[in-house]
């Protein structure tokens, strides 16, 4: 079994007294599982990719792989004793070595025998589509290619392991969406644990089981990728994954876990809120740009907004929306619903997709 | 968990990070060879550079400062300083005066010819000071120097001759060694200077000549200031010329004194305090260097896209041309044309021409046995000297740059001190630390090894820096998570990819090495005699056509060591001039 437990691990770069890279992470990386580590640069999701790899030592805490023991502050075995795999963002193709040199290293290093080890370089370069080109130098190969040299290194030696470190960031756009669905079959085909950096919360989406989002060094959200996009556990969360509106309100009636929660504008919205919350609290209400619906304002009535502006994305247009309050909304229609800039709306809300988080400091914007 | 081959590995630490967290992990070849490198900085750098602070205070009477007294109060030294700084100086002017046109020349002009300013620099820098020195001497000594015998006898002409033996040939002579540090900053700094930046000033009105004083000149004048200062350290270093040609001339320098003060008997405590002087005012101007080069950076915003613009300086640039020439001729042709015609002549003079002969060549080659003897020794010193200087700049440059060993900056610069010490200075020091040692090493092969490689490990260091730092680390990274020990992964991974830089370094050590002169004045014996220091010798005896014909033995083997370790290394040529 090849589960990672992370518990309580800190790191504190030297020097730097402004907060930790990382502060009490605690993760349980299941066996199998496809695991994204997601967040803003400097969140400390490469610290901890590099903390389980073992090129850092932690301050506190301790890293696990099963029930072994690999990193604490006083042991950390190094890399080449864990038998992981790791693909860099750079690819870390070796310049120097043919495509077939640098697939068959891990081999020779264990002692495979020639015979087997082409084998399983041929198998390995099969896998990641390459049959035919181990006789290549890198810089012969395209950025995709190189990036697949590096993927069959790590895997050809069948590590229980592979971490990636942001391994798409360097490709064009297309390709990167084609290299991520061969990264998900992969996983599945292999069943190998793979732990993934990325700051791209599409991508996240796209291939994990499992999503922590962080932030500041901290963890924010350890769930499936539909947990961490519709329930948001709080509003870094929600604000990092994906577009959102953040409409500040006062909730007004409370009965239960439901809530009527008041915006500046005079918009009503019925929704669950957060434990804890009282009546009359300050709240921020996070809504999605595809929850909200916009009718032209019937003939006669105000309306509650005007349209200010639109960009025609295609499968989409977006709306950036003018309320009463002086807020703006921004909405993402299909197409077919066209609206003209200057143009009264009606807006609806979906209001059972929204998510409710308290307002610590007072909003700039409240009326 | 791993395969059973890791498993089997020794155990190993994680880069540096770890280091220190057990006994198994303190014996592991990488904390092995890393201690091994910082060992060899300290008895190399830093032991001798305590024995000659120690030598330089401690006199018969104990702990004083008499020596230093001594050396403030004689005219003897005083006299030396001076005459230091006043070549320094003037040096210095005129490697800007000669520099900073050709640097402007070849890459801001269209005169033709760029490539013949460029092998004149390179070399300018490679020329060994010595040999230039006697070339002059050959041409312009008061009596027998082939132009001051023409212009007297022959065109009639006395007031035309010059006098090497003065301050002025002096300066000349070490002009041709150190303008080529000023050029080669400045052309760097010129080429990296974006041409938007003239542009700029020229769409706001300003005259072409008017741009150059107000923009391209501020923004290359760290350059210029720091490439002086080196070319001043290295002109006041010089042993070579300033024996050859001041020593005739009167002129006493601080290498020439502190080389004297080893006549019998020597005066070790005097010779320590006038070094450790030397020293303070080399490390004074490097370190002004460094404050002006840290000032530069603003040049290379403009990157690898910077597209400096050529002036077309119409029919001038012929009269550009002939100044390139001019310095060309002085620097290169006239020395090497008097040398081989000197080696060839019978008798040097006026009419050399006409008894042209290989006796000398038969005479140093077959017949003087110093020769075959120094020859030997000085390709197996540089040889050797060029590859520990390699391999210890590759371990100094990786410690610093890959792990987090505490205290490896300071180990990065102790291994920089020796840019500020002079040949000579490190001669003394050496001397001091080995008397001292109950190892006989005063004499032998060794203190000359110890004494190279301490000098021009700096260049290994630079050398093996700039290439590590061209080497994500992620490409070492990703060996070891592979399962690669440290061993496994700089065999595997580090050496090949920093191979061809490391040639160059190499080769950037041997040049030096194999004409080195002032420090093995004071170290050589007999047996361990160097090329270096048989042609100062010959010299010294007066052989005027032996000496030349030595010296264009030199020659030939430096040549084909550059041409052969340039094909070995792949090609990869490296300005030579990076040195300092």
């Amino acid at each position: 079994m090849a589960g990672i437990t992370i518990k309580d691990v800190s790191k504190n770069y030297g020097g730097k007294s402004e907060g930790a890279a990382l502060s009490g992470l605690n993760l349980e990386i299941r066996d199998n599982t496809f695991v994204t580590l997601l967040g803003p640069s400097g969140c400390g999701k490469t610290t901890t990719l590099r903390l389980i790899a073992g090129y850092l030592v932690p301050d506190t805490g301790s890293v696990h792989v099963g029930s072994r023991l690999v990193s604490s502050p006083d042991n950390v075995v190094p890399p080449e004793r864990r038998g992981m795999g790791m693909v860099f963002q750079n690819y870390a193709v070796w310049p120097h070595k043919t495509v077939f040199e640098n697939v068959v290293f891990g081999l020779r290093i264990r002692k495979v025998p020639m015979e087997q080890a082409r084998a399983q370089v041929e198998k390995a370069l099969a896998l990641v589509n390459l049959t035919g080109l181990g006789n290549r130098l890198p810089s012969e190969l395209s950025g995709g290619q190189q990036q697949r040299v590096a993927l069959a290194r790590s895997l050809v030696v069948e590590p229980e392991i592979l971490l990636l470190d942001e391994p798409l960031s360097n490709l064009d756009a297309k390709l990167r969406e084609k290299m991520r669905s061969e990264l998900k079959q992969l996983q599945r085909r292999t069943g190998i644990t793979f732990v993934y950096v990325t700051h791209d919360q599409a991508e996240a989406l796209a291939l994990s089981d499992q999503i922590a989002v962080m932030h500041g060094g901290l963890l924010q959200q350890f769930g499936t990728p539909h947990e961490v996009y519709a329930k948001p556990a709080n509003r870094i969360v929600a604000d990092f994954m994906g577009l959102v509106n953040l409409l500040p309100g006062r909730v007004q009636v409370l009965a239960g876990k439901q809530g009527l929660v008041v915006t500046p504008g005079g918009m009503n919205l019925e929704l669950d809120v957060p434990d804890g919350t009282k009546l009359g609290d300050e709240v921020e209400v996070a809504i999605r740009p595809e929850d909200v619906t916009l009718r032209a304002a019937a003939q006669g009535t105000a309306g509650n907004g005007t349209i200010r502006e639109l960009t025609f994305l295609g499968n989409i247009i977006e709306y950036f929306v003018t309320l009463g309050s002086g807020e703006e909304l921004r909405v993402q229609a299909h197409p077919s619903q066209h609206f003209e800039t200057g143009q009264r709306v009606a807006i609806a809300i979906d209001a059972a997709h929204c998510n409710v988080f308290p307002r610590a400091v007072p909003a700039r914007l409240a009326a | 968990m791993a395969t059973p081959g890791i498993a089997a590995e020794m155990d190993r630490q994680a880069a540096g990070d770890a280091a220190g967290r057990s006994w198994r992990a303190l014996l592991s070849l990488e904390n092995l060879v890393m201690g091994a490198a910082v060992l060899a900085v300290i008895i190399l750098i830093v032991l001798p550079l305590c024995a000659l602070l120690a030598g330089s205070v401690i006199s018969d009477e104990g702990l004083s400062l008499t020596h230093f007294q001594e050396v403030f109060s004689s005219r003897l030294y005083t006299q030396a300083l001076i005459n230091s700084l006043i070549l320094g100086a003037w040096t210095g002017l005129f490697s800007i005066l000669v520099g900073v046109p050709l640097a402007w020349a070849v890459s801001r002009t269209n005169v033709p010819g760029k490539a013949l300013i460029r092998a004149t620099a390179t070399l300018s820098y490679l020329s060994p000071p010595f040999l230039t020195a006697i070339a002059f001497v050959n041409l312009f000594s008061p009596n027998a120097g082939l132009i001051n015998i023409f212009l007297r006898d022959v065109a009639g002409m006395p007031w035309l001759t010059f006098n090497i033996f003065s301050m002025s040939g002096l300066v000349l002579v070490t002009v041709l060694h150190t303008f080529p540090f000023v050029y080669l900053l400045t052309t760097t700094a010129l080429s990296s200077v974006d041409a938007s930046f003239e542009e700029a000033a020229q769409i706001l009105g300003a005259s072409k000549w008017r741009t150059a004083l107000v923009i391209t000149g501020p923004l290359v004048a760290p350059a210029i200031l720091s490439g002086t200062l080196i070319a001043f350290v290295n002109a006041i270093a010089l042993f070579g010329s300033q024996a050859i040609i001041g020593l005739p001339g009167r002129i006493i320098t601080l290498p020439t004194r502190i080389y004297s003060l080893f006549d019998y008997p020597p005066e070790y405590g005097l010779a320590s305090a006038l070094s450790l002087i030397f020293v303070a005012i080399t490390i004074l101007a490097l370190y002004l260097q460094r404050a002006f080069l840290a000032r530069r950076s603003y040049v290379t915003l403009a990157g690898k896209g910077a597209r400096p613009r050529l002036v077309d300086l119409g029919p001038a640039r012929w009269a550009v041309f002939a100044f390139c020439v001019a310095v060309f001729i002085v620097a290169i042709a006239a020395p090497y044309l008097t040398l081989i015609a000197v080696s060839f002549s019978k008798s040097w003079g006026i009419n050399f021409w006409q008894g042209l002969t290989l006796a000398h060549y038969k005479f140093i080659l077959l017949e003087y046995d110093v020769t075959q003897r120094a020859i030997k020794n000085s390709l197996i010193l540089a040889v050797i000297a060029a590859t520990v200087a390699v391999v210890l700049g590759t371990l100094i440059g990786w410690i610093d740059l890959r792990t987090k060993l505490p205290g490896r900056r300071l180990l990065d610069y102790a291994a920089l001190i020796p840019l500020g010490l002079p040949g000579i200075v490190m001669a003394v020091a050496l001397i001091q630390f080995w008397l001292r040692m109950p190892v006989a090493l005063y004499g032998t092969m060794g203190i000359l090894l110890l004494a190279y490689v301490a000098r021009y490990m700096p260049l290994g260091v630079r050398s093996a820096n700039s290439a590590l730092q061209q080497i994500d680390p992620s490409l070492e990274e990703s060996a070891r998570i592979l399962g690669a020990s440290w061993g496994m992964t700089m065999r595997e991974v580090t050496l090949p990819l920093i191979r061809p830089a490391l040639f160059a370094g190499w080769l950037l050590v041997f040049v030096p090495v194999i004409q080195e002169l002032s420090a093995s004045i004071l170290l050589f014996s007999s047996q361990s005699i160097t090329l270096a220091v048989a042609v100062y010798n010959l010299y010294e005896t007066g052989y005027t056509e032996p000496v030349a014909a030595l010296a264009m033995v030199n020659m030939v083997i430096i040549g084909s060591a550059i041409w052969l370790a340039s094909k070995l290394g792949g090609n990869r040529n490296q300005s030579a001039g990076v040195a300092n």
